[in-house]
């Protein structure tokens, strides 16, 4: 090689080229179809047919109506509902796995406990809490047979309740790993030399354990949240119909072949989301975290 | 700590979770053995039989109640969920391994990246089928737009087991490898890859588990034939019966072997290279 | 200069706001050894990392064996390089460690020849038997000399050493810089070598190159660096002489040792009288003698092999050493908390000041 060749900076493309598969199939097959909702609500719906000249039309069916309105709010309701179950029952669990449990061993077979449920089918387990749930279901029977209740309770399933009894046991794992990986993280020299300084528990929870867990909290939240926010699946199996979420009405416009008010309730959970996410990621650099 | 006080209140928490997780997975293990085909998917038991199983295999006289079509529907899942592995590990492990140098908009393609996790499926889906009739003018099928939805969800996946391997990984060793006269191309095949091997590895189960399982973005997406998780919600809107539970047992069973292997590569893997020094340790 | 297989040629480079190297320029002739010298951020590690090719320089050229390679990819350049912390590869054993250049560079030899070439070096650095066991089932010291088998299997012309010596004990140490010289004078190989040693860089070294903060400060032969330091600094580096600070004027250097006339003094930034540890003479407090004098309180000795140091507590405060070789006869004795009187013959002193010509 000459001088006069060597000498001239190469350009280094590797980066460019590594990454522009991977982004070509994400603009692609992610951000494509999200701008073609947004273009496909502004389309013009007939019966069985759609065109795409613009119109406002299901926009106004959508804010005019009482069910597709009272079904965001019931979604926005289900998720902050869920998000504060799944803590509750998510955050004891990740300090006694992250925090408490001293034994590396003992806490890794903690987590793997937790997963295991996941290598059922999703919508298999969403159907187990009927025969858990229903009125000669499992709950009541022991209930029954323990004699706390001398007649079964009926709210259990196909209620807003046993949604919400199914989605918390459904999305708390993505609580409790989260939060028990920030937890072990926390150097416990800290929490050691705070109780030498005589502050008591509820102290360095709440000044030392809790902030330090936070990140893990987000994290956990957005998992839960992009879950839930887009869910269908469960409301339609254990409420019987009653509990109507975007997604619901999405799957049933669908169906109907109402590609264009479908849209429209696309349109609004994707808001939804962003605001949601966009709000979660100013309390945490999900980058960072890693 | 008052962890004298603490410890046994949340071991008891810890329990009570643990019975609230497997309570449902419980049941469903014993309504799979109810009898049939009279019995229904509820307690209480009729009697013990292994009927719905037999039941899913065809092995029963016909009966009122039709099979579960699994048959065509697993296979598929399973090829789309080999499809989905490969394409998105390549992916994730190119991505990453980019992602090692600093670049202008690295922030921008992080998050764009990420972003395929976070949108429902829901909405890529029907996105996707948008695209797909409105559009293109083409049929949805479970390889095409179906395939194409679970890459751009389990991808991210895959980047972020990947980035987090790599971010650990020494590159002195691949710097050695160069100043040896070794191409970057082949310090990567030779050093880089088997180092990151059992990264590959998480991400591949992560990616192949999420796409057997994915449902959303499949039912929008994949057109006519059914995946296994499709030919699962089929069954909601009809009545269900104990075969669905006993089918849940079983792909249950199924997903341990599938960790079984997983578990036994990464054992390998890691033993490989541990075997090749122990032959001549003598001194 | 002709015979310079490499050349750096005003090179610099930048990591954001800090300049790790500043215009560097240096010629090193073939079969030269020559040792880096400076402390931790003096941009020793960037140089090497600039001339390997793992880092581009901002500025500047470098030339080896006639052809500009400033952008040529580490790969392309035949350039060995040593690292610190050996970088063997940990999946492979020892034979596929060493002959993993031949068999994956550029002109990848048949299998039987990487096994008898591989087999030679790994005999050569005193590891036969050894093939096949991992590098983790080895000692820092095996690893090491794998690290440097793997890198002379590929005949480079030129070596680069990154602190090489630093993971491994004293003991071992002086056995490799013993092995390292052997080998390079049977094979002929210029070495470039970084060291946070200065004992190392000056017994190692045909030449010595003292960096600081990005800039070559001197360079020069082993005795020309201990004889004649360019500046404070490198005599600091050099870690063997007593440094004190005063002033100099009218030929005179006025410290804590009193007043003494200077023969001749190099220009400096700032008044420093140095003396080399080992012409530093010990007297009993009640002699008198002329010249500098300095009281001192003696601490400790410490046996260093070839010789012993005596470390004294002045009056003021700060530590004045003094080394005496065992070759010049038996070492005094000392007692402990005793007062002596330090004192030297001002011609071996070193004088930097601003007044100097």
């Amino acid at each position: 090689m000459s001088d006069a060749t060597a000498s001239v900076p190469r350009k280094d493309n590797t980066t460019r080229w590594l990454l522009l598969p991977g982004i070509i199939w994400m603009a692609l097959f992610l951000v494509t179809p999200i701008l073609m909702i947004v273009y496909v609500s502004f389309w013009t719906q007939t019966t069985f047919n759609i065109s795409s000249d613009p119109t406002l039309a299901s926009w106004k069916q959508f804010f005019s109506s009482d069910t597709y309105i009272g079904s965001l709010w019931t979604t926005i309701r289900i998720w902050l509902i869920v998000l504060a179950t799944t803590f509750i029952v998510g955050y004891p669990t990740a300090l006694f796995v992250g925090l408490l449990v001293k034994s590396k061993t003992l806490s890794t077979v903690l987590l793997v406990i937790c997963v295991i449920p996941f290598w059922t089918s999703f919508l298999i387990r969403v159907l187990a809490w009927r025969p858990m749930l229903g009125k000669e279901g499992a709950i009541n029977i022991i209930l029954l047979k323990v004699g706390i209740i001398q007649q079964p309770i009926e709210v259990l399933l196909f209620t807003e309740l046993s949604v919400i009894i199914g989605m918390t046991q459904i999305y708390c794992v993505f609580m409790v790993g989260p939060i028990a990986f920030m937890l072990a993280r926390i150097d416990r020299n800290i929490i050691e030399a705070a109780r030498d300084l005589g502050a008591g528990f509820g102290r360095i929870f709440w000044k030392i354990i809790f902030p330090l867990s936070l990140p893990g909290v987000v994290v956990g939240a957005i998992f839960v949240s992009v879950m839930v926010l887009g869910e269908f699946a469960t409301s339609g199996a254990l409420s019987g119909r009653k509990v109507n979420l975007l997604g619901n009405i999405i799957v049933t416009q669908v169906g109907s072949l109402k590609w264009a008010m479908a849209s429209v309730v696309g349109v609004i959970l994707t808001v939804v989301m962003g605001i949601v996410i966009a709000g979660f990621l100013r309390i945490v650099d999900l980058k960072r975290e890693l | 700590m008052e962890s004298r006080v603490l410890k046994p209140i949340l071991g008891v928490y810890v329990a009570a979770f643990l019975l609230f997780l497997y309570g449902p997975f419980v049941v469903l293990t014993i309504i799979s053995f109810q009898q049939g085909p009279e019995g229904g998917p509820q307690f209480p038991i009729i009697e013990w039989s292994t009927y719905w199983y037999k039941h899913i295999f065809g092995l029963t006289p016909p009966s009122r109640i039709a099979p579960l079509p699994v048959g065509e529907a697993l296979f598929r899942s399973l090829v789309l969920a080999f499809m989905t592995m490969v394409t998105s590990t390549v992916l994730g492990v190119m991505a990453a391994q980019a992602f090692r140098k600093r670049f202008k908009g690295a922030s921008f393609v992080f998050y764009l990246i990420v972003l395929g996790m976070m949108v429902p499926g829901v909405l890529t889906g029907l996105g996707t089928s948008l695209l797909a009739n409105n559009i293109i003018g083409i049929e949805r099928h479970w390889y095409t737009t179906a395939f194409a939805t679970h890459v751009a969800y389990t991808f991210p996946f895959a980047f972020l087991v990947m980035l987090a391997i790599l971010n650990r990984f020494d590159a002195s060793v691949e710097e050695a490898a160069w100043s040896l006269g070794v191409s970057p191309w082949m310090t990567f095949r030779k050093i880089t890859f088997p180092l990151i091997f059992p990264g590959v590895l998480s991400a591949m189960l992560f990616a192949f588990t999420l796409s057997l399982d994915e449902f959303p973005r499949t039912l929008f997406a994949s057109g006519r034939d059914q995946t296994l998780p499709l030919a699962i919600y089929g069954t909601f809107s009809v009545e269900i019966h104990p075969n669905i539970f006993a089918f849940g047992v079983l792909t249950t069973l199924f997903s341990f072997a599938l960790l079984s292997v997983y578990g036994i590569l990464m054992a390998l893997s890691v033993r490989r290279a541990k075997k090749m020094a122990m032959q001549e340790d003598i001194v | 200069m002709e015979t310079a297989v490499f050349r750096l040629d005003g090179v610099t480079k930048r990591y954001g706001d800090l300049l790790a190297l500043d215009q560097v320029t240096l010629d090193v002739g073939v079969n030269e050894y020559v040792s880096f010298l400076g402390p931790s951020g003096s941009g020793k590690t960037t140089l090497l990392r600039v001339i390997a090719g793992f880092e581009a320089p901002d500025t500047g050229r470098v030339f080896f064996e006639g052809r500009d390679i400033t952008h040529l990819p580490a790969h392309e350049r035949g350039i060995g390089f040593v690292f610190q912390n050996f970088a063997l590869f940990p999946h492979l054993t020892v034979r596929q460690n060493v002959g993993f250049g031949l068999a994956f560079g550029k002109n990848p030899l048949p299998a039987a020849e990487v096994d008898r070439r591989s087999a030679e070096m790994i005999a050569m650095v005193g590891l036969a038997g050894m093939e096949d066991r991992g590098v983790d089932q080895i000692s820092g010291g095996q690893r090491q000399r794998v690290a440097l088998a793997r890198t002379l299997a590929m005949q480079p012309k030129l070596v680069l050493l990154d602190e090489p010596l630093g993971a491994l004990d004293a003991n071992l140490r002086g056995r490799m810089r013993n092995e390292l010289r052997a080998i390079r004078e049977r094979l002929g190989v210029t070495f470039l070598h970084v060291t946070g040693s200065e004992n190392e860089a000056l017994a190692m070294g045909d030449r010595v190159v003292v960096l600081d903060r990005g800039r070559i400060i001197q360079s020069g032969t082993s005795d020309e660096i201990y004889d004649t330091p360019a500046s404070p600094d490198v005599a600091h580096y050099l870690n063997r002489f007593n440094l004190f600070d005063g002033t100099l004027a009218d030929g005179q250097f006025r410290g804590q040792f009193g007043t003494v006339a200077v023969p001749g003094a190099r220009r400096a930034a700032r008044d420093v009288y140095a003396v080399g540890y080992d012409r530093m003479r010990v007297l009993p407090l009640s002699s008198s003698a002329d010249g500098p004098k300095l009281k001192a309180t003696f601490v400790a000795s410490e046996y260093l092999g070839s010789s012993i140091m005596n470390f004294f507590e002045v009056d003021g405060g700060g530590v004045v050493e003094m080394e005496h070789h065992l070759s010049l006869g038996a070492p005094e004795t000392y007692a402990p908390k005793q007062d002596y009187l330090l004192t030297w013959n001002p011609e071996h002193a070193i004088v930097f000041g601003r007044e100097a010509r």
